[in-house]
This record gives structure tokens, sequence and C-alpha cells, in this order.
């Protein structure tokens, strides 16, 4: 066959017949291995039970008491049907973004909050409506609440956003997981901190930097990553809150 | 200034520089640089994303179709000639880079357990 007599094809002419069964092949090819492909890398990732966007639950409103970690947190003290007084919420909102500025001014107050809960076993975390309608003062006073110092730890695990942990999505791996994680911690959404083992029979610790201060600039650059670290643990309610010492984390050996 | 608020302040300059540039590419430079697009404005939102990503390509070849520096047919030759490198390598390449990245990936630490350094009162 010469180069004149081959088929060619041209966008806006008719198939030619001689390139039918090839063009049938590849288009079979190829959606077999991008199936295949989707299909394989679903498999390879965690997929937790019970973990997400409780949307079923419909939008929730508590009252409680806002403490600043400085991360936002509230701790129950009026709840509902499926937020029982003493548990501890914490807080973000829609997307990449925290609500430390929406709750700056109500330390130690009463406060309602309303939202949609995640959430992942025991853990709860609520994204908040926007503006005040998510936060807003509420008039009493606030009783005082306990906080339960339980000692220095070393422990092992990983440094994420809270929003990924608490299940709004799938937890991920590698370096795809660490920049989305790093964009929501840069956003003020809470990290985290998961442990491969519980303390005090909880998995998952909200982490501050020493002295109650913002995650230390170095634990950034460890985020996603399973690392070993030190910190002073305390129990706010039915939450733990993980003070990091920055010059201890260090990777885990391979 | 930590390397993800860095990174992050970068993307968001890139984007606003290539925001711009869409706006007075779009609205002005294309119809002086493109005859058959004289008239046509349906399609030209459709390029905005690419311009946000590739905005300094563009300004380059605005200028040099502007300026006339270049030679049309001088565009295509260097891509058709790189073609056929350029088939084998980036399929090897991508599976390297994912075989690589796999390889050194990490291993949840399971076997270390929590450990309690000091109790509380010594801590406070």
């Amino acid at each position: 066959m010469s180069r004149k007599d081959e088929p060619f094809f041209v966008g806006y002419l008719p198939l030619p017949a001689g390139l039918k069964g090839f063009t049938l092949f590849i288009s079979l090819a190829v959606f077999v291995l991008f199936f295949g492909a989707g299909l394989l890398i679903g498999a390879t990732q965690d997929a937790p039970e019970d973990t997400g966007f409780r949307f079923d639950f419909g939008r929730q409103t508590v009252t409680g008491v806002v403490e600043l970690t400085p991360y936002p947190i509230l701790r129950v003290t009026e709840g509902n049907d499926r937020i029982a007084p003493g548990k501890t919420m914490m807080l973000t909102a829609a997307g990449k973004s925290g609500v430390d500025m929406r709750a700056m001014g109500l330390e130690g107050q009463l406060a309602q909050i309303s939202g949609i809960v995640l959430e992942r076993g025991t853990i709860d975390m609520m994204q908040l409506r926007g503006g005040r309608n998510g936060i807003s003062p509420v008039e009493g006073n606030a009783p005082a609440m306990e906080i339960e110092p339980l000692g220095r730890w070393k422990l092992a695990g990983e440094i994420c956003d809270g929003k990924c942990l608490y299940g709004a999505m799938r937890p991920g791996r590698g370096l795809a997981h660490k920049a989305c994680a790093n964009l929501c911690i840069t956003g003020d959404v809470p990290p985290v901190f998961v442990s491969t083992q519980p303390v005090e029979g909880q998995e998952f610790m909200l982490i501050t930097g020493p002295e109650a201060t913002r995650m230390p600039q170095e634990a950034y650059d460890f985020v996603g990553q399973f690392v070993t670290l030190e910190g002073d643990i305390e129990r706010r309610g039915d939450l733990l809150v993980l003070q990091i010492d920055p010059a201890t984390i260090a990777l885990v050996d391979e | 200034m930590n390397t993800a608020e860095f990174l992050l302040m970068v993307v968001k300059w890139w984007g606003a520089i290539g925001a711009l540039v869409a706006l007075v590419f779009l609205t002005v430079g294309m119809d002086r640089i493109d005859e058959d697009a004289d008239g046509a404005y349906v399609f030209r939102p459709l390029l905005i994303p690419g311009i946000l990503l590739i905005w300094p390509l563009v300004l380059w070849r605005w200028y040099c179709l502007a300026f006339e520096t270049d030679h049309w047919a001088h565009r295509y030759k260097p891509r058709r000639h790189n073609h056929r490198i350029f088939a084998y390598v980036m399929p090897i390449a991508i599976v390297l880079v994912i075989a690589a990245g796999l390889s050194v990936r990490q291993q949840w630490p399971a076997h270390i357990a929590p450990e309690q350094l000091s109790a509380p009162e010594a801590s406070q």
C-alpha cells in the first residue's frame, strides 16, 4: 500500500474504514486502562468507616464555653440529642479556613455555635455557618472548665490538619496530602496529631505550640509525614491537647 | 512567613498577574496579533484558565507576534523534531517518578507505643 492509499484521519470527515478497528481498539484500551487505574488507586486509599460530614444529622446548634488553645474549641454545656454536654467540639469554617477571627473575642464566654458535624469515631468537629449565624455570644455566666494535665509524652504518628483527619476526606499519603494539609493549617484549620496507639483512650489530639502558642513554624515541614515528637498533653473535656516541643520532632526511621 | 505561606503567596501573585494579562490580552492584544479572532468573543473566556497558568509564555508570544520577531514556520519546527524523544521519555519518566515516590514512602510506625516521660505533677 502506497502512502497515498493509507487511510488518514481528519476530525471533521467520516472515519476511514481502515481505521475503524484501530480506533475501536484504542478507545477500549484507554477506557480499560483508566478504569483499572481508577479502581486500583481507589482500592489503595485509606477508608475509615463511619467518618465524614454528617449531613444526615442536619444542622446542629449547641451552646458552650469558648476556649482558645489558641485554636478555638467549644466545651459544650447545653447540647442536644446528638451532642451531649461535656463534649468538646473543635471548630472550623467551610473550605480550608478556620474561625479564629470570629472566636477571638469570645474566649471564656458562653457562645452558641451552629453548623455541620464532622466525626470520626468518638471525636467531633463542627464546620460553622458563615458569620454570626455560625458562632455568636450568649447571655449568661460561663462555668469554669476543668483542664487536666496528663504529663509529658513521647509519641509517634502524623501531624495533619483537623479537617482531613476528622472525616472531611479520606486521609491521604504523600506530597499532595502534605501540601493539602499545609494549606488547611495555613488557613487556620486546627492541626491535629494522630498517634500510632491511643493515649488515655484517644488517638487524635489537637496540636498547639509550647505555652499554648500556635503550631510552631518548624512543624510545618513535618506535616503529613510519620514522626516522633515530645510534648505536654492536657485533657479538655473529651479532647486531648498536645503542646508539641518542636525541637523533638524527628522523622521515623525507615 | 513559613514555606507553605510563601508558596501560597507566590501562587496568589502568579494568578493575579495572570488574571491581569488575561484581561488585557483577551480584550486588546488578541485582536492585534490574530486577525482570525477579530469579532469572535465567545471562546475567549475559555482561554482564561490557560493564561492564568502560562501567562509569561503568553506575554512572550504576544511580544514576538506583535513585533514580528519570529517566522511562523519556526514555531513548529523544534517541537516536531523532539516529538519522538518526548514520546519515549515522558511515559518512562512518569513511571520512574511514581516508582521512586512509592519506594521512599514511609511505613506507618504502628510498633511505636506512646511513652509517658513525666507525670503531670512533674511537668507543671
